[in-house]
């Protein structure tokens, strides 16, 4: 028992790495926050492309769906990979600019832009078809009573549909940045020292766990109140649910 | 002195294969109050559906207001429409995210271009004419059905419709709430609003309507003046439903 006590619970350890844990763990917050703020606007934006109306538009829709099918389908270490390695190439190539290549916006380094944008390439997919959802569950009848007083398509889901939307999917969106928070660490992979390098970086010098242990409660202070208060929306909107509101 | 303002002729629609409306001619005229009555799955409320395009017809012509909106296969002047005709549902279908005068005030602002500070005034008008100066603040889910209902009602009004069309609109109503609605359409009917109404009262139709049409299987059977189709049916078809709904 003591062996298990020095291996993931040594005090003077996490003591003498605190901060670096930390500062790997403010780069976490940062991801995850820019991250989920773009993941959450992308998403948004691939939902609506999607249910554009008319057939002229039919190609945006399919390109959109084949865009959400291909990037829920890869692994988002796939995808960190992808843009790490491109987007440096096509650079030095010449293709595109060396400021979109190799991204050092507001003095932040290029591996996390690219952890940036390969987060919100993925997880705008899977968030979009959140948004789906909760935009298929706002009745037939808001868009019939929206566009027999003359709106647009436009108007009617801008004003109508998806503010309603979004209240229904704020859980299912809360959850999903959960998952989000926790997929930051896959950035690491690319030369980030986020909580879960920062604590491989103490491991690899002590051979001891605990700088680990440390960024899993540092994560969990995160995550756990962030679960209880998606419980606490889902009841809210059970409540109202069963109130008989819409 | 009477204007046609709905003109429709050889209307047509068609759900795949099952045909609900098999050629409907129907002119109104302004000013005029018409209920449609009619056993379920008659058409009726397909009729009022296509009139302002929530479906869009299989054939025929749609003229309102001498502007054709419906006419070889495809809608035209959609924006002239909708901004003469105004519609009224059996579920209100208010949008619950707003509240009553929000409710009222949205298209005035995004689709007439009124100002917020103008709409909200006319909206405040409205609520006060159908009875509910009280609850402009309150958000759908604290209305009854009834008060919902006449939100609707205002909000269709608030467009300035040449045309009300109401689809079974005491349908969904607890019995109690029925005449606070029938209240107030009758006092538009009285103020000279042309208004179409599929609807199962029968003393709404008798006491208000100018014409009553009874539809069944996707045509017209039988209209005229309320006293004699619902008083002294001609066509058998009518006979029937009536002796169905009709007490004694």
């Amino acid at each position: 028992m003591d062996a298990f006590f020095q291996t993931y619970f040594d005090f003077q350890i996490i003591d003498e790495n605190f901060g670096y844990v930390l500062e790997g763990f403010w780069w976490t917050i940062r991801l995850s926050l820019l991250g989920g703020a773009l993941s959450l606007l992308w998403g948004l934006i691939l939902a609506v492309l999607r249910q554009l109306p008319g057939r002229a538009l039919a190609p945006v829709r399919w390109l959109t769906v084949a865009y959400i099918d291909a990037l829920r389908g890869i692994p988002l270490l796939l995808v960190i990979f992808l843009i790490y390695g491109g987007l440096g190439a096509l650079a030095s190539e010449g293709v595109i600019p060396r400021d979109l290549g190799i991204p050092r916006w507001f003095g932040l380094p290029s591996p996390f832009w690219y952890g940036i944008i390969a987060i919100t390439l993925t997880y705008g997919a899977y968030m979009a078809e959140v948004y789906r959802a909760g935009i298929e569950a706002v009745p037939s009848g808001q868009t019939e009573a929206a566009r027999s007083l003359g709106m647009s398509h436009g108007q009617s889901m801008r004003f109508i549909v998806v503010p309603q939307a979004v209240r229904k999917v704020i859980p299912p969106l809360l959850n999903d940045f959960i998952a989000l928070m926790k997929d930051t660490s896959l950035v690491s992979v690319i030369g980030l020292v986020e909580t879960v390098q920062a604590g491989r970086d103490v491991y690899s010098e002590t051979f001891n766990a605990s700088a680990l242990t440390l960024g899993a409660f540092l994560f969990l202070v995160v995550t756990i109140p962030l679960a209880r208060f998606v419980d606490w929306q889902i009841k809210k909107q059970n409540l109202k649910f069963q109130r008989g509101a819409p | 002195m009477s204007r046609p303002i709905i003109e429709i002729e050889g209307l047509r629609k068609s759900f795949g294969d099952l045909e609900v409306l098999s050629g409907i001619d129907l002119t109104i005229d302004a000013g005029e109050v018409v209920c449609v009555i009619g056993p379920s799955g008659s058409g009726k409320s397909t009729l009022l559906r296509c009139i302002n395009l929530l479906e869009q017809p299989t054939g025929g012509r749609i003229t309102v207001a001498d502007t054709q909106v419906f006419g070889d296969g495809k809608p035209q002047n959609l924006d002239r429409l909708r901004r003469e005709v105004g519609m009224v549902f059996q579920q209100f279908n208010l949008f619950p995210h707003l509240n009553a005068v929000e409710n009222v005030s949205l298209a005035q602002v995004r689709v007439l271009g009124r100002s917020k500070g103008e709409a909200d005034r006319k909206s405040r008008e409205l609520l006060g004419r159908v009875g509910l100066d009280e609850k402009v603040d309150e958000y759908p889910d604290r209305l009854s059905g009834g008060q919902q209902q006449r939100v609707a009602i205002a909000r269709a009004l608030a467009m300035d419709p040449e045309v009300m069309l109401f689809d079974e609109v005491t349908s969904a109503l607890d019995p109690e709430l029925v005449q606070g609605v029938l209240d107030v359409m009758r006092e538009l009917a009285d103020s000279g609003m042309t208004m179409i109404s599929v609807t199962h009262e029968m003393g709404f139709a008798r006491e208000v309507s100018d014409r009553t049409i009874f539809m069944d299987e996707g045509v017209i059977v039988e209209q005229g003046d309320p006293a004699e189709v619902l008083g002294n049916p001609k066509n058998e078809r009518t006979q029937r439903f009536l002796g169905l709904v009709l007490p004694g």
